[in-house]
């Protein structure tokens, strides 16, 4: 296990470089430079600034400072925020992106293992065609969409009670993370539940099962003993994946309900081609992700033995 | 014969399906003495899985029904959900195992506390005391090095390790009956042999009553003290292994013998199989099922369904050839000597 996790590290850490890499040279290739904003530079204040960024250097000497900066954890200065370090932006911004990552990808999680065993137990009955049939909802409504209809619905609801029940943006307590990483979460949840319900419906009819049933194990410890934690695996799998998507999705969240996460200043980093501050993000990003993919799979292996133990 | 320790009356399942009502088991009886091993033998998808499976309270409801039968074993009917439960019958009284050992256990389980599970339901066990028992019953089993066998995952076995692991499972709250549905179909001839030499010890240690279902009639002479031939959902001929094979009163029984090899010399080696395939379930017969391919079938047997003949103590049959107004004489058939319709 310790070997496999070992391997799996240095795996993540070659794809976090690619990553690096892969950004540098896209970015480069876009047309224009940070300096080529609304402000017409005279040739010699722009000469001055190539100077000051380094960007008078030939390309493959900026990629080799900028891989040695990343690998000592230094990510730059912004070019368009005033002497701002990259290092602070994140620092400040990021845990707000992760909490609502990580809120959402546990909603999408424990929702997804809960309606998907409820329908499988219920197939074909009532419970299951109306959650199936919101989870077709949940999967083909884009999440911009999802995030709107969640802010207007609270704005509704808070208008009835006549109070404020929940802020309608906004972050800091945890009042204000319910409804965004709901909002976030809920397209993973729905996807999350039919692989739930299929998983589980092959699990329920598998001859393991009936075993257990032979040996007059009792309903509710088949149900978790032997249903539930094999049904889970495929759940777990692609719960790696989805925390990709659930990261791209909260970039669109975080701005319509007004959160103070690293979403926000990637996009305006990308249209202002603020190159420190979207390698920055870019990298930190796609190494927190790598890093959970990884810890996704090792979780995998504590629960089945027959990956664990290769 | 002793006291039956479990005796099943008229059992009639039926599965509602899309294309309708599947009659899989018509009117079974049996029953089964401690220490004796009943075979129920019969072509695949003859009702052998549901009859037994009934038994266990194992089959799904919906899409199975029990429409008729009782099944009693210490003087309770333990057909039903409910009183299998709540009798502590499944897996305490009555073990069972299956044909695919491979499928048959839980992954993600290792293997030692699949077992003691078991004792811990049944027995109330402590997690500690139930674990070091199944290292006993993986001994007892004959697994090899069971402390460290325990702690491993199925993936970890052979097939046939794994079937002892399913018999150490079955037997470890000392049921009085063990039903095992085709343990050795799944496995290598060597290692079939293996495992029916252990059932047939266990048998001997714990006086147990075993019902064995099989297609292999090698398996059948070898471990049954009694057979039941079925066909079409139903009972065609139960007797002795000695009654079965020597003194056959139905022409089922007749037709399987013929498509069983044989390593006797001098008896002529050809398998004859059966022509044809069983009736429809969806729409029974309305007479004797086995009569689309019966060589012997009269127009009786189209249009009525055939009583049960007594041939012999305990060996009876159903077919139209033991009524006492039937004047043909088949060959290799011996007429009953009374009948009671
Ligand atoms: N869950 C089920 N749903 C519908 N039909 C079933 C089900 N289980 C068994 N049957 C039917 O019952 C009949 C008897 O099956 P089974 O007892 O498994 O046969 P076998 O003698 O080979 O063990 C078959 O015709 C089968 O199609
Ligand atoms: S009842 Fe008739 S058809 Fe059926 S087995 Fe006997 S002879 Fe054949
Ligand atoms: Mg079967």
């Amino acid at each position: 296990m310790l070997k496999y996790a070992f391997k799996r590290i240095v795996q993540g850490l070659i794809t976090v470089w690619f990553i690096a890499t892969a950004t540098f040279f896209a970015m480069h290739a876009v047309p224009g430079d940070p300096l080529s904003g609304d402000k017409a530079l005279s040739d010699k204040t722009r000469a001055n600034l190539e100077a000051k960024y380094g960007l008078d250097k030939p390309l493959m000497t900026q990629y080799g400072i900028y891989l040695a900066n990343i690998a000592k954890g230094d990510f730059g200065i912004s070019f368009t925020q005033e002497n701002r370090k990259v290092n602070d932006i994140i620092r400040e911004h990021f845990p707000v992106s992760a909490t609502l990552g990580i809120l959402a990808i546990l909603f999408a999680g424990a929702g997804g293992i809960l309606w998907g065993a409820l329908t499988a137990l219920y197939r074909n009955r009532l419970p299951d065609t109306i959650i199936m049939f919101l989870v077709i909802l949940g999967i083909s409504v884009p999440s911009f969409v999802v995030a709107a209809i969640g802010q207007l619905s609270l704005v509704n609801i808070n208008d009835l009670a006549g109070v404020s029940l929940l802020p309608i943006g906004g972050w800091g307590t945890v009042w204000h993370m319910i409804v965004p990483s709901m909002v976030l979460g809920l397209g993973t949840m729905a996807y999350l539940t039919r692989l739930m319900r299929s998983s589980m419906l092959e699990i329920i009819s598998s001859d393991f099962v009936r075993t257990a049933k032979a040996k007059g194990v009792p309903p509710t410890q088949i149900f978790t003993r032997h249903q539930l934690r094999n049904a889970i695996l495929p759940v777990i799998t692609v719960l790696g994946p989805s925390i990709a998507g659930i990261t791209t999705g909260g970039f669109v969240v975080e701005i319509i309900f007004a959160i103070p996460g690293l979403g926000r200043y990637f996009v305006q980093a990308v249209q202002q081609l603020d190159y420190t501050v979207i390698m920055g993000t870019t990298v930190f990003f796609g190494a927190f992700l790598v890093f959970m993919v990884i810890l996704v799979d090792i979780i995998y292996g504590y629960v089945d033995p027959r990956v664990r133990l290769e | 014969m002793s006291e039956p320790i479990l005796s099943v009356s008229d059992l009639a399942v039926e599965f509602d399906t899309y294309g309708g009502t599947v009659q899989a088991v018509r009117g079974v009886s049996f029953d089964v003495a401690p220490g004796k091993t009943l075979a129920i033998v019969g072509e695949s998808g003859c009702g052998k899985s549901v009859t037994v499976q009934s038994i266990m309270g194992l089959i799904p409801i919906p899409p199975g029904r029990i429409t008729a039968g009782t099944a009693m074993m210490n003087g309770v009917n333990i057909i039903g959900r409910k009183t299998v439960n709540g009798e502590d019958i499944r897996g305490g009284q009555i073990g069972m195992i299956f044909q695919d050992p491979m499928t048959s256990l839980n992954p993600t389980m290792n293997i030692g506390n699949q077992i003691a599970e078991t004792l811990i339901v049944h027995r109330g066990y402590s997690k500690r005391k139930a674990f070091n028992r199944a290292i006993e019953l993986l001994d007892l089993t004959k697994i090899p090095e069971p402390e460290k066998r325990a702690k491993q995952y199925p993936f970890e076995f052979s097939g046939g390790m794994l079937q002892r692991a399913m018999i150490a499972m079955a037997i470890a709250c000392e049921p009085q009956v063990l039903i095992a549905d085709e343990p050795t179909t799944a496995l290598d001839v060597t290692i079939q042999a293996q495992i029916l030499d252990l059932l047939a010890d266990l048998q001997r240690e714990t006086n147990m009553a075993i019902i064995l279902i099989t297609h292999d009639l090698g398996v059948v002479a070898r471990m049954a003290d009694e057979v039941l031939v079925m066909y079409a959902g139903q009972m065609v001929e139960h007797g002795g292994v000695d009654d079965i094979f020597y003194n056959s009163g139905h022409p089922y029984t007749m037709g399987l013998r013929a498509a069983m090899p044989t390593n006797q010399p001098g008896i002529d080696a050809r398998l004859t199989p059966i022509d044809g395939s069983p009736p429809d379930l969806f729409h029974p017969p309305a007479g004797c099922g086995y009569c689309a391919r019966c060589p012997h079938a009269m127009q009786i047997c189209v249009d009525n369904p055939p009583p049960t003949y007594t041939l012999g103590e305990r060996h009876e049959t159903r077919c139209w050839l033991h009524h006492p107004d039937n004047n043909t004489q088949v060959e290799g058939i011996n007429k009953a000597v009374g009948s009671s319709p």
